[in-house]
């Protein structure tokens, strides 16, 4: 319908309005600044990546066009495939530890404890520290306090620095990422408990329920639409690791514990920006799979999210 | 996503490195100077710079320039915002600005004639440019063997080893009056990589000749091209392997700095490092007493060369304002004074490159100028590996395995799947 087939009587101005702002300009307003953020910061530079993944462009200068050379020679590369390999498995791992930890302290934090806020305060800490911070504080730390402890204490396992350890290094990176994440996760646990009315706490007490049967039958399933979040936020996380490990190992020794992020990265100094766009298309796409793959995880659940 | 955070951070920072930029390229000086911006980052003679740019601020009417000492290069080219002037290292990295056209042609002025030749080759064997002169060199440091002059006599040896039959004789003499022949430190992979597998490889093969072949050979790298690292570089690491006798035990664990300080203790004779460590071990301990000498890799003493590079290289970019560019070639003259270029290098412990160039007389350094002015020197057979190719891994683990057909196949794999991405 348009202004000039409008029956007599209606206001042809509003109807003009109405084609125009079919939304109410207060909402464009709030909108229209961060789709041009979104679309400037993120979507133009992902797009102009891509592009340029097709090229050999190192960031000025003269190019020109290679087709899929560069998508070839990733897929062969060990470097890349290594970064790869460790990335998965520390995503994973990491996932885990941190989660599970986080649940346990979680629920400890809302259990009817003394000081209890200050406790919850002392938990949260970490998450206001940078993690290149974090990491720099426990590089001293594992690579000089925890071998002279023991050593003391004659535990061999920790006597030599592990992040000098080329098959152990990765455990050492495990511990300090999920260290930073643990906080961010008990926040969001902790929101989940607060949900859970005491009431059926009082009902399974009734029933004679001992901790570990109210633990499983109650509190982990009213908890698990929390537990999936949580794992897709630091699974996330996770995947793009890069400060943690530049602060404890640079990658190092040897290329053990170098990420995904930190590959993509080096293109940029290394005149292989090209090369690393066409990496970072790739380790999208994985991404992409990851996000979709949760997704449909949760909408089966029908998590309540 | 960690690449749209990290666009979205080198964006942001892109953006906030271009003011001050901006600022200092655009404006003009006082009384209608032209501003320009030198660029010189090696830490030890930015006040050496500081005081050069001082002196030609002062004899100036025209030009006014000012020293840039930390901004990123790579960044500074992607802003199209490059300084106007630039005295750095000449590397492969740095090299990829020549290659890609980047950089102004100065081969028409006067200065690019008082180079001597087989110092400017040294530009063209990384990269080159429509056959233009991109790169002025301005200072060479050369690296050898430091050795610790009170320990040779003590040992009793009065002349530097010249051949390699020479050299195991002096580490047998260290090694029978108990005191370590060589110091070394695998524990950092730079220090291997420039030192041992460098002054080795240096020694024994053409090193320019060989990746000028390894280029032409691109994607046939393999068996049957002229040359790969399996036929080159196995007696090489071979040699390398067969000198770990005469090493410190336990090299793994030992990093550049712990090198520094046990040379500086007198726990070894020689060292294999260049001369920056050389002030590294005096600020230690101002007492002893070096030389250098280059590694005589074969027996044959007239194949002896040692180890250089462009420590310092001027050029200007391709693009840029004609008053900028006027005012940039005018400063170029200044520092392209021989009394200048000279000074400076005699009191960094390098050699100029200049024609005619007098002497360096550094003790420290001054056994490698025989070999400087004649010509018998290579960039190090590490230096053309690009950073893409961990070659310093390759070589740590090469050391502690001793397997050599492992190195050299992970180098050709290595170059065979780079020159299939770069010649598409």
């Amino acid at each position: 319908m348009t202004a000039t087939s409008a029956p007599a009587g209606r206001n042809p101005l509003r109807m003009l309005k109405n084609l125009f702002f079919p939304v109410a300009p207060a909402y464009l307003l709030m909108i229209i600044p961060a789709i041009v953020l979104f679309t400037f910061f993120i979507i133009y530079p992902t797009i102009q990546g891509m592009f340029y993944s097709f090229t050999n462009f190192v960031g000025y200068g003269t190019f020109h066009s290679i087709g899929f050379a560069n998508y070839k020679a990733a897929f062969s590369d060990p470097t890349i495939r290594d970064s790869y390999g460790f990335t998965l498995l520390f995503a994973v791992v990491a996932c885990i530890f941190t989660n599970v930890v986080a649940l346990a302290i979680a629920i400890a934090l809302n259990a009817k404890i003394k000081w209890r806020s200050g406790l919850r305060t002392i938990f949260f800490m970490p998450m206001v520290l940078s993690g290149l911070i974090v990491s720099y504080i426990f590089t001293f730390i594992i690579s000089t306090s925890v071998p002279i402890i023991s050593a003391a204490i004659h535990f061999a396992p920790l006597e030599s620095n592990i992040l000098a350890n080329q098959h152990l290094a990765w455990l050492g990176v495990v511990f300090v990422a999920s260290w930073v994440a643990i906080p961010g996760a008990i926040i969001i646990f902790l929101a989940g408990l607060t949900g859970i009315s005491t009431e059926v706490y009082e009902a399974v007490s009734i029933d004679g329920a001992n901790v570990w049967t109210t633990f499983r039958r109650i509190t982990f399933p009213l908890l698990f639409s929390f537990l999936v979040i949580n794992t897709i936020l630091t699974f996330k996380n996770f995947l793009n690791v890069y400060d943690v490990v530049v602060g404890l190992t640079g990658g190092g020794p040897g290329t053990a514990t170098t990420s995904v992020a930190q590959t993509i990265f080096s293109g940029f100094f290394n005149g292989d920006y090209a090369y690393q766009m066409a990496n970072a298309v790739i380790f999208f796409l994985i991404t992409l799979f990851f996000a979709v793959f949760q997704l449909s995880v949760i909408r089966r659940r029908g998590g309540g999210l | 996503m960690s690449r749209r955070t990290m666009m979205k951070t080198v964006g942001l920072g892109t953006a906030g490195l271009a003011v001050p930029g901006l600022v200092a390229g655009c404006s003009s000086g006082g009384g209608g100077r032209t501003s320009i911006v030198l660029e010189e980052t090696k830490p030890e003679v930015i006040p050496y710079f500081n005081n050069l740019v001082a002196k030609f601020n002062a004899s100036q009417k025209s030009v006014s320039v000012t020293h840039d000492s930390s901004s990123s290069l790579i960044a500074a080219f992607v802003r199209g915002n490059p300084p106007d002037i630039d005295c750095d290292n000449y590397n492969l990295t740095t090299s990829i600005f020549v290659a890609r056209g980047v950089l102004a042609d100065l081969a028409s002025l006067p200065q690019a004639q008082t180079i001597e030749p087989n110092i400017q080759a040294l530009v063209t064997q990384y990269a080159s440019y429509k056959g233009e002169t991109s790169v002025l060199p301005y200072s060479v440091a050369a690296e050898g063997v430091i050795y610790n002059v009170d320990l040779f006599d003590k040992v009793g040896v009065s002349a530097v080893p010249t051949t390699l039959t020479e050299f195991l004789a002096v580490c047998e003499k260290f090694k029978s009056a108990g005191i370590t022949p060589v110091y070394q430190t695998y524990g950092d992979t730079w220090t291997t990589q420039q030192g041992l597998f460098d002054y080795t490889v240096g020694g024994m093969i053409d090193v320019a000749g060989f990746y000028k072949q390894l280029g032409a050979a691109g994607t046939n790298l393999g068996p049957n091209s002229s040359v790969s690292f399996e036929k080159d570089f196995t007696e090489p690491c071979k040699k390398m392997l067969s000198l770990a006798p005469y090493f410190n035990d336990n090299a793994i664990s030992k990093h550049y700095a712990d090198g520094n300080t046990a040379f500086a203790a007198g726990q070894a004779g020689m060292y294999m490092q260049g001369p920056w460590a050389v002030g590294q071990v005096l600020a230690i301990n101002p007492k002893v007493k070096m030389g250098t000498f280059p590694l005589p890799a074969t027996d044959d003493a007239s194949q002896t060369k040692c180890r250089a590079n462009l420590d310092l290289a001027i050029w200007l970019p391709r693009s840029q304002g004609s008053a900028q560019r006027a005012a940039a070639i005018e400063f170029l003259g200044y520092l392209m004074q021989p009394s200048v270029v000279n000074a400076y290098n005699q009191a960094n412990l390098a050699f100029s490159p200049l024609k005619g160039a007098p002497p360096q007389t550094s003790p420290l350094v001054s056994g490698l100028q025989k070999y400087v002015s004649s010509g018998a020197f290579y960039q190090g057979a590490g230096t053309y590996v690009p950073l893409t190719i961990p070659v310093g891994n390759f070589i740590q683990e090469m050391m502690l395995t001793g397997n050599v057909s492992g190195f050299t196949s992970s180098m050709d794999g290595a170059f065979k799947r780079l020159a299939i991405r770069t010649s598409a």
